[in-house]
């Protein structure tokens, strides 16, 4: 029973692992064509998307989004998560609720309600309405993350704190700061991650000029054949796995997700 | 806990303010929308026009299709999954629960582009079929709902198997030895033993499963493409091809709906369980 367990573990491993391994040996083809097993290894097409301006472009607004608006996001999320954990402040579910609820919605959706009703009748800039929108994906994110953090933080600590005369705003950054810092670094990565993966939210605020990453690369799979995207994919995913395996170590991160 | 209410309110404000105002506004009037009549007034015309449309009709009926049937193979891959990676044993159980954290966090776009290499008319697949003697040419696996169904359920295992192994966790370690020491077989003990048991993981791991696929836009994009719509590629195909609003925001409402259905039975689910 547990040979034929560990068999069925590592086919699925197997099936849910492997294709890296075929993208990143795409990725690494000297070929001119996308192709597996790859027609010999090389760098080529590696040093060939750092040479490609329009996926320098698309890479560097989706660090700028991603970085951006989870700072956004955490402004907003830690304070929030904060208030309604510690205070007895009316409606505080209903509150928390509108604040989880974008996680509901599919996000092509908010993509499509910001053009439709922000982005056009206000005269919106595009990159401010990807802000916003990428800032609601990752507000859930920061509230659920450092509200689990501050449910398992004792709260005695801080009455005692607030007690002995510090002010409400030195008990949050001497108290309560420093022990839910691995929290907030958590949803940092995470809304990081989302953000800089995300498509449909982006799939309507993007067009030519303005474009994030992964829709220049689904926008560039219809017409590029060459191994250039599978070198780009294998490239993104080593850098998800950095980040992720860093986190791991430091944080702990699987206990967030 | 404290009582001073409005330090509380003053801190959660910002928040749901920029929630209500760059999302459940906007939201809310696009969706609005698709409640209103050509002729003016309110009503579900729009809805009923939708339906008539064969073409919209088959989408919505293959986008639930697929949500039932990636679920279903994933729980059952997932059961099979969870269970060894239980059995293993505390030391190698957080590296395996890690192999399935990883791909959760790597682009999907990445992801899914691996299987146009993989299932592509030169790809390794067609490659073994035509080098195996099994078919004569290559077969066309990319553009077609097994393909759609493949890239999903890659996508989407990771959720149900982290569901299972936490609901397995929980359970009592002496269960099944017990209910193999009175003579169940295996299969009576999966039924009778560990499914009840498990019932609520299952159940969150199914919601989020299904809500992803029905909700997921890069697979049937990229593996499914006009031949294989599903209703996120209908709604970009309409919105982009035709500047079609209309259906649009019928497709938003159904989209909504399913998912705001799906995740109560999951908070439900999961309020049984104590989280």
């Amino acid at each position: 029973m547990r040979a034929a367990g560990l068999t069925v573990l590592f086919a699925v491993l197997l099936f849910l692992l492997g294709p890296f391994v075929v993208i990143v040996a795409a990725g690494l083809s000297a070929g001119d064509t996308l192709a597996f097993p790859p027609q010999g290894l090389s760098l080529r097409w590696v040093e060939a998307v750092f040479g490609m301006e329009n996926f320098r472009a698309s890479f560097l607004l989706s660090l700028e989004l991603g970085v951006g608006s989870t700072l956004l996001a955490l402004l907003l999320g830690v304070p929030a998560a904060y208030g309604l954990a510690r205070y007895r402040v009316p409606g505080r579910e209903a509150l928390r609720t509108v604040v989880l609820t974008p996680l509901i919605v599919p996000g092509i959706i908010v993509g499509l309600a910001l053009l439709r009703h922000a982005v056009v009748p206000l005269d919106m800039p595009v990159t401010l309405a990807l802000v916003l929108a990428h800032t609601v994906l990752v507000v859930p994110y920061a509230v659920r993350v450092v509200t689990a953090s501050l449910e398992n933080l004792r709260t005695d600590v801080e009455e005692a704190a607030v007690m002995l005369g510090a002010s409400r705003l030195e008990t949050f950054f001497k108290i309560v700061l420093p022990n839910i810092r691995n929290a907030i670094l958590a949803a940092f990565i995470l809304g990081f991650v989302t953000s800089f993966n995300q498509v449909p939210v982006s799939l309507f605020l993007t067009g030519p000029g303005i474009t994030t990453l992964p829709i220049d690369m689904l926008a560039s799979m219809e017409f590029v054949y060459d191994p250039s995207i599978a070198a780009l994919s294998a490239l993104m995913a080593l850098m998800s796995m950095a980040i992720v395996l860093v986190a791991e170590r430091l944080l702990g991160l699987s206990r967030y997700v | 806990m404290f009582d001073n209410r409005r330090i509380g309110m003053a801190l959660a404000a910002p928040a749901v303010l920029f929630v209500a105002l760059a999302f459940l506004l906007p939201v809310a009037v696009l969706l609005s929308g698709s409640f209103t009549l050509e002729a003016g007034g309110w009503g579900l015309g729009r809805f009923t026009d939708f339906f008539a449309e064969p073409l919209y009709r088959e989408v919505m009926w293959r986008t639930l299709r697929l949500g039932a049937v990636v679920t279903l193979a994933s729980a059952a891959i997932g059961y099979a999954v969870a269970l060894a990676i239980v059995q293993a044993g505390p030391s190698w159980k957080g590296r395996f629960v890690g192999l399935f954290v990883l791909p959760l966090m790597i682009s999907p776009v990445a992801r899914t582009y691996a299987w146009i290499v993989i299932l592509g008319r030169t790809g390794i697949l067609n490659q073994a079929i035509v080098g195996l003697g099994l078919s004569p040419e290559p077969l066309r696996l990319l553009f077609t709902e097994t393909a759609v169904f493949i890239g999903l359920v890659q996508l989407f295992l990771p959720l149900m198997v982290l569901s299972l192994v936490s609901a397995l966790e929980n359970l009592p370690a002496d269960v099944v030895p017990a209910a193999r020491v009175l003579g169940a077989g295996w299969l009576t003990v999966f039924w009778r033993v560990l499914l009840p048991l498990t019932r609520e993981g299952l159940v969150i791991g199914g919601t989020l499963v299904f809500t992803g696929a029905i909700t997921a836009y890069i697979t049937p994009a990229v593996l499914g493409g006009s031949k294989v719509l599903m209703l996120e590629t209908l709604l970009y195909q309409r919105v982009s091809v035709a500047n079609d609003f209309v259906s649009a925001s019928v497709i938003a409402v159904i989209l909504i709906v399913m998912s705001v259905v799906a995740h109560a039975v999951l908070k439900r689910a999961s309020a049984a369980r104590g989280r």
